[in-house]
């Protein structure tokens, strides 16, 4: 209206992004592996649909991510529809409607785009692919799916990982014990998500020494497990802080390698989660990789699972070596690309006679054909 | 390992961080109170720990984005921007102020019930319009980073919301404050995936500081 200029072509809106060689390729083939780990572990894909009514999505576990859903009208029968903000809930829906016959534990997988409203200038279209385990409870299902992901973001090359667990239903079970209501129980939980010690003396009333104690404990497991198993916790909680011990007793003894910190006040984030909730975190990195935990499939039962964020996995993971490029003249016949594409090669081939080798260069590619091998190319891309 | 950044704010608050720094055994380059210095990252006795110094609304912005994993902090700061990458463990007790809504002395005073909608300059918009939200009142908000005090009577706006320290400010531009929308401190920042994920180090300055708050006698 009042841009004198038309907007440039190529202007994307607020968070969304052209992925380019060699970034698209990467991103599509990290996907696959971690994909081909979760199958190996007999999870199977499924593929739920982009759009979906809004009044089923947002029923389950959807509710949590509500209000990041973009809504569109379906034009045929007038009803809103959400696009798809987080692909958990669908998968829960799935599994409590289609597959409600199916034999239990059920270990589904899938892999999609999903995309979320915030405009804070952070990326909005969200690659995930993610695991869930339906109809188990126990720490060995918790356990299974975090393990399974580690190993999916080894084979990445994700050697150093960090996952932190977090009991999201301790505070407001502790909130409940203490009869904390309205804005002092508001206020109480904002100084806890703060961690802001200070507020919880002040606000905690009888339970103040409790939770100060337990801010303080997030941390290395070992230290906080032993926090939480001095602290006097009424019946819930104590049931959710040792399940909590024996799922990190089974990581340290399956992956001991891997870094494992406890935050039993932490509920930042999740919000449907029913017991002993994960994120993980490769050192160094600024953001998470993923996010899971038990929650309530449908109508309530067991659940669990864990979601990779399959771009910040991306950026975490070492690069990968991109396939060698080799220029194949004009005329070379068909069995010899045939033969380097089977080495491995990608062939990019000629499709007029000329400086064979010039041309190679200004195409990228690292090798030229040059009537019997492929030649690696002295200079540098 | 690289060491961890601790951001602190220019201006009015960076003078009373001094005494507290030193007490949690943090002794930065000499030159980093001198506000004409060009530099902007100063190594401390601790190899450990640099510190930034930046604006007091980017305070929360590094720490946010973790590209500083400590901060000070103002909670008027905390208010406008709420991050959810930003753990704000510790009251420092310095920088004691309160965001404040002020309006002309000369005002009659009227039933601000009757409103709809207000215009208020304030450089807190979201501060403003969730306090006004809160009463049915829509803010109209003219977003301005200084000199607030002067917009009432020029007809930039009504109100305006500020940070009040002790209200000689707004008393010699014929303001009077109004209305507390909240008292705030000091705060210490930390980054989440910082705090998760190296606990040990950045855990140990928040002990510091918490120690150090405690070892000082209590200010008024």
């Amino acid at each position: 209206m009042d841009d004198l200029a038309p907007p440039h072509p190529a202007l994307l809106p607020t968070g969304f992004r052209d992925l380019l060689p060699p970034e698209a390729e990467t991103e599509a083939a990290s996907v696959e592996a971690l994909m081909g780990v979760f199958a190996a572990h007999g999870y199977e894909r499924v593929k739920p649909p982009l759009l979906e009514f809004e009044d089923g999505f947002v029923r389950g576990s959807g509710a949590a991510v509500a209000e990041q859903s973009f809504r569109v009208m379906d034009p045929a029968t007038h009803r809103s529809m959400v696009l798809r903000a987080d692909m958990t809930p669908q998968v829960a829906r799935i599994a409590g409607s289609r597959l409600a016959g199916s034999p239990r534990p059920l270990r589904l997988a899938y892999a999609g785009q999903c995309v979320r409203v915030r405009a804070n200038g952070t990326d909005r279209q969200v690659p995930q692919a993610g695991i869930e385990l339906i109809g188990a409870d126990g720490a060995a299902a918790d356990a299974e799916v975090m393990l399974v992901g580690v190993e999916a973001l080894r084979g990445l090359g994700l050697s150093q990982l960090s996952l932190d667990l977090a009991l999201p239903t301790l505070a407001p079970s502790l909130l409940d014990a203490g009869g904390f209501e309205g804005a002092a129980r508001a206020a109480l939980a904002h100084a806890l998500d703060r961690k802001d010690a200070a507020a919880v003396r002040r606000l905690g009333g009888g339970l103040a020494p409790l939770l100060a104690e337990l801010l303080l404990t997030a941390g290395p497991a070992g230290p906080a497990l032993e926090a939480l198993g001095r602290a006097a916790l009424p019946g819930p909680a104590r049931a959710v802080a040792d399940r909590l011990g024996e799922i990190v007793a089974l990581l340290e003894a399956a992956a001991p390698e891997v870094r494992l910190t406890v935050d039993p006040v932490e509920f930042r984030g999740f919000r449907y989660h029913t017991g002993v909730a994960v994120t993980v975190f490769a050192p160094g990195r600024p953001e998470e990789l993923g996010r899971g935990g038990r929650y309530g499939s449908g109508e309530g039962e067991p659940a669990t699972g864990l979601t990779l964020f399959a771009d910040a996995v991306l950026r975490a993971a070492p690069a990968r070596a991109g396939r060698p490029r080799c220029y194949v003249p004009f005329g070379t016949a068909p069995p010899v690309g045939a033969k380097l594409r089977a080495e491995g090669f990608a062939t990019i081939a000629g499709l007029a006679a000329g400086d064979a080798a010039a041309e190679a260069r200004r195409l990228g590619c690292s090798h030229v054909y040059d009537g019997s091998v492929a030649l690696a190319l002295s200079s540098a891309r | 390992m690289r060491p961890l950044v601790l951001a602190v704010p220019k201006g009015r608050i960076l003078a009373e961080c001094g005494p507290l720094l030193a007490r949690a055994g943090i002794m930065p380059a000499p030159d980093y109170t001198d506000e004409d210095s060009r530099r902007l990252r100063f190594p401390t006795d601790h190899p450990g720990l640099d510190v930034i110094r930046v604006r007091p609304f980017d305070v929360a912005t590094f720490v946010a984005y973790g590209a500083a994993e400590l901060g000070i902090c103002g909670g008027d700061v905390l208010m406008e921007f709420d991050y959810p990458d930003i753990y704000a463990p510790l009251d420092l007790g310095i920088g004691a102020c309160r965001i404040s809504v002020a309006a002309p002395e000369s005002d009659t005073p009227e039933d601000p019930r009757r409103w709809s909608a207000v215009r208020v300059a304030t450089k807190y918009p979201a501060v403003a319009r969730r306090h006004f939200a809160a009463r049915g009142i829509a803010a109209e908000v003219v977003h301005l980073n200084g000199a607030m005090e002067i917009a009432p009577g020029l007809g930039l706006a009504r109100l305006i919301v500020d940070l009040v320290q002790t209200g000689s400010t707004l008393r010699a531009n014929g303001l009077r404050e109004t209305e507390v929308i909240a008292d705030v401190t000091s705060r210490l920042i930390v980054n989440r995936t910082a705090l998760k994920t190296d606990p040990e180090r950045v855990g140990a300055w928040i002990a510091r500081f918490r120690s150090a708050i405690e070892a000082q006698p209590e200010a008024a």
